[in-house]
């Protein structure tokens, strides 16, 4: 399973919480598969996914999901100590981990390696951290959204992008179409 | 608020405009407002590992409906102009940042330096309206300085130097 058949199986499961996706082809999958207006796809400010979900859940009551890829969460490996001391109940980190940066030309990132971004969110202090394989992961967030407490999800996929072309959303129509969906 | 101390006038002043929201980076100039935020149940305050992060965080929370404030020095200018540019510059997002005004006279660590000379003009060339708060005086701009910032969905920056903190308790 590469990350587009990943999105595909989350979609329904994410249709009534509040997604921010990570910058780049995760955006622009998400967006060809199903465009919705609580989805808030990042234009720009690569590795700030899990920052833009932390004070979104922070000020609202509504399940907030921050779609992550491994190779931002290693630029901005500081976000896991905040939300594993701050992070409310309403809050999910899933990492799409497919060991690439996908959007750049598929190079290989450490999570192919030694390293695991699973055991760096629970020495950052996150309680709740699950990784699993792809295909079980819609099932996995399900539970979490139940489970009404912060969790982080390791997704591991396989490498892989559909060919599309970027999100043709003007940034102040996405902020405030995305705010209307946050106050209704 | 004559009798308040400067990081009390700042913390006040800055509720007072409408802001409620806080996250900080740390500097010896803004010890007092965060150990004031650290109390305050009015806000919501945590402590963040890295400026960027903090806007990505301010951003999350305007999409959410609050006004917020990044306290940081002026160093963490230089690891936040992607963050400033393609997410709050790109969204309009209002952020207020309240900046210790490190490598200005008082400075007593040169490193400090060469970012304190480049930031006001790194602020004009990102085209962030800023504030001087050098006297107790200045303090009385930062109202309309916020209103500026949700007016024109911009981030502002405010200045606070050596001089301003000087015997702040």
């Amino acid at each position: 399973m590469n990350r587009y058949e990943l999105i595909e199986t989350l979609v329904p499961v994410l249709k009534d919480t509040l997604v921010v996706c990570n910058i780049g082809i995760p955006s622009q999958e998400l967006f060809s598969i199903c465009d919705r207006e609580n989805h808030f796809y990042m234009l720009g400010s690569m590795g700030l996914c899990s920052s833009i979900g932390l004070g979104l859940a922070l000020t609202t009551n509504k399940s907030v999901v921050a779609l992550e890829g491994d190779g931002a969460l290693l630029m901005n490996l500081g976000t896991l100590a905040t939300i594993g001391n701050r992070a409310p109940d309403n809050l999910i980190l899933l990492v799409i981990d497919n060991g690439s940066y996908g959007s750049t030309g598929d190079q290989a990132t450490y999570t192919n390696e030694a390293t695991s971004l699973a055991a760096m969110a629970r020495g950052g202090g996150c309680q709740s951290v699950i990784e699993c394989p792809g295909d079980e992961t819609a099932r996995v967030l399900a539970n979490a959204l139940d489970a009404k407490q912060p969790s982080v999800i390791i997704s591991k996929v396989v490498p892989g992008n559909r060919p599309l072309p970027v999100v043709p959303l003007h940034p102040i129509v996405l902020r405030e179409r995305f705010k209307e969906t946050i106050q209704t | 608020m004559v009798n308040l101390s400067i990081s009390a006038q700042l913390v006040a002043t800055l509720k007072a405009a409408g802001v409620d929201f806080f996250v900080s980076v740390p500097c010896k100039l803004l010890a007092g407002q965060i150990r004031l935020l650290e109390q305050d149940t009015d806000v919501c305050y945590l402590p963040v590992t890295r400026e960027e992060e903090g806007f990505g965080i301010c951003a999350g929370a305007s999409l959410g409906g609050r006004m917020p404030c990044i306290l940081m020095q002026d160093s963490g200018l230089g690891n936040s102009i992607n963050a400033l540019k393609s997410l709050i510059q790109f969204f309009q997002i209002p952020v207020v940042m309240l900046m210790s005004y490190r490598g200005s006279p008082g400075e007593p660590v040169p490193a400090q330096v060469p970012m304190g000379l480049l930031a006001p003009e790194l602020l004009k060339l990102m085209q962030i309206p800023v504030l001087n708060c050098h006297q107790p005086g200045d303090l009385g701009d930062i109202g309309s300085l916020v209103e500026h910032a949700r007016i024109a969905q911009s981030p502002v920056a405010i200045f606070i130097d050596f001089q301003l903190m000087e015997g702040d308790a």
